[in-house]
């Protein structure tokens, strides 16, 4: 009874879930406890980035929420403001998504950059007003730096590994309307 | 056909929009309540990772020890050099065994004169660091014991040879330890040989500074940094690290705990400090600033006269 068409679609929704798990589990590992220098990248922002803007269907705003609520708490972080900041900007995505299926991927990569910075302004802003303290401007510029350099790889491994494509011109769905 | 899905669209998209709106607030009320009620969420916190990573436990330990194994492994390549390194490293270690046999002898015949008793309640619990906090801006590692355990907030950590931090968030199975060079730690520490007081501020940094110092001046780099025990939270003498003096002229403290590999930790008991009730009636004036636990204060006055 199951079409493979919607099988398709919880299959990438799972995947999305569980690559979230994974990211969460190799950030957790205890391999080194030293205070680093050139903090890593946000994998987790660039895959639901990049997948919101590839197939908003697979990565609801349910799924966005409840993984970047649970990466919250668990980091350690404020909880539910960087949930917010994510869900505002996946939506920002969404609503424009079949605008933004054409355009080419420096574009993409550009804007993408600027809604992050966009994220990491807002955030520090709201931090401040609630005065909370925080980490040093260099170290989550840092982190904002390595993020941007990550998309291009969430991309391409999104894409090779998992198959995840752009709508391409003229492809329907599985009720054979156009997307 | 296009038009049937157009008026689907019009009917559920404001319904979304609502909902998404919706999501947002609740989202903004729970970082506001977050800031007004930080204890209970933190507390919710608390219990949210007692239990979920837990149940990555099965494969956090294995997958560590793999790779710290493969890390090993890589280090074969330089077996030799380290070996005759090792060699060396341990002719002069047994020197210093020597050394300390002796002083260990002499310490106890002291002691014994003195009929001076140690603080019985100084054991500890083990445990095993089951994840880090994931975060570059936090420094903290989460351990296998907890509530269950009687564990307590406040009690310090140490990887058997120097202080690595404190206790703080328990829940029934896991703790978290704020490590010192997270940037919320503050630790108040001795500088030995001088007696100088200070406080060991995190920032992040593999080094923490050093601040607070009376008298800079008599603090050289080298020198054993211990915990002071002033405000009752730490036991006193815990061995911290040692004194460097960075490029930029700060005081910071190189760390004696292997920050590189924390796998094991112990935490030490400690009970709760005593609270001397009605210190005007016995004293008679109160001091201002807190008073140094006995052991130590005690150890200063003995050795004013030896100065003089």
């Amino acid at each position: 009874m199951v079409d493979p068409v919607s099988a398709n679609r919880v299959g990438y929704r799972l995947m999305f879930l569980g690559l979230a798990a994974a990211v969460f589990f190799l950030r957790i590992l205890p391999l080194s406890t030293e205070p680093v220098a050139w903090p890593g990248p946000d994998i987790l922002l660039c895959l639901a980035l990049a997948w919101v803007l590839r197939r908003p269907e697979f990565v609801p705003a349910a799924s966005i929420v409840a993984v970047f609520l649970l990466e919250d708490l668990l980091l350690m972080r404020p909880p539910g403001l960087w949930a917010l900041l994510a869900l505002l900007a996946t939506e920002f995505l969404r609503d424009r998504a079949v605008v933004l299926r054409d355009i080419p991927f420096l574009v993409e990569w550009l804007m993408v950059s600027a809604l992050m910075a966009g994220m990491l302004l807002a955030n520090r802003l709201m931090l401040e007003i609630a005065m909370v303290p925080q980490a040093g401007l260099g170290l989550s510029l840092a982190q904002y730096l390595s993020t941007v350099a990550a998309y291009p790889l969430v991309v391409l491994v999104s894409h090779s590994v998992f198959g995840l494509r752009k709508v391409a011109p003229g492809e329907v769905d599985e009720l054979g309307h156009r997307i | 056909m296009a038009r049937d899905r157009n008026d689907e669209i019009d009917f559920s998209a404001p319904v979304r929009r609502v909902l998404i709106v919706l999501t947002a607030l609740l989202l903004f009320a729970v970082f506001l309540l977050w800031r007004i009620d930080s204890p209970r969420v933190e507390r919710f916190r608390t219990a949210l990772v007692d239990t979920v990573v837990p149940s990555f436990d099965w494969a956090l330990v294995p997958v560590t020890t793999i790779v710290d194994m493969v890390e090993g492994f890589q280090s074969y390549a330089r077996i030799y050099e380290q070996n005759q390194q090792l060699r060396r490293e341990l002719q002069q270690m047994k020197a210093w065994k020597e050394a300390a046999v002796q002083l260990e002898q002499q310490n106890a015949k002291l002691l014994a004169q003195n009929k001076l008793r140690l603080d019985p309640k100084l054991t500890s619990v083990s445990g095993v660091v089951l994840a880090d906090s994931g975060s570059p801006f936090r420094q903290s590692v989460l351990l296998n014991v907890g509530r269950r355990d009687g564990v307590v907030e406040g009690w310090a950590t140490t990887d058997g040879l120097g202080l690595v931090g404190r206790i703080a968030g328990v829940g029934e199975t896991t703790s978290r330890v704020i490590l010192l060079t997270d940037s919320s730690s503050r630790i108040p520490v001795t500088v030995q040989p001088s007696g100088q007081r200070g406080m060991l501020v995190g920032d992040n940094s593999a080094a923490p500074p050093l601040e607070f110092i009376e008298a800079p001046d008599e603090v050289r780099p080298g020198d054993r940094v211990v915990s002071s025990g002033d405000g009752g939270v730490f036991p006193a003498g815990l061995l911290v690290g040692q004194v460097a003096q960075g490029p930029d002229r700060r005081l910071r403290v190189i760390l004696s705990a292997d920050y590189t590999r924390l796998d094991y930790l112990r935490v030490l008991r400690s009970r709760p400090a005593e609270r001397i009730e009605e210190s005007d009636a016995l004293v008679g004036t109160v001091h201002d600033g807190p008073q140094p636990p006995a052991p130590a204060s005690g150890a200063e006055t003995a050795e004013a006269p030896g100065d003089g």
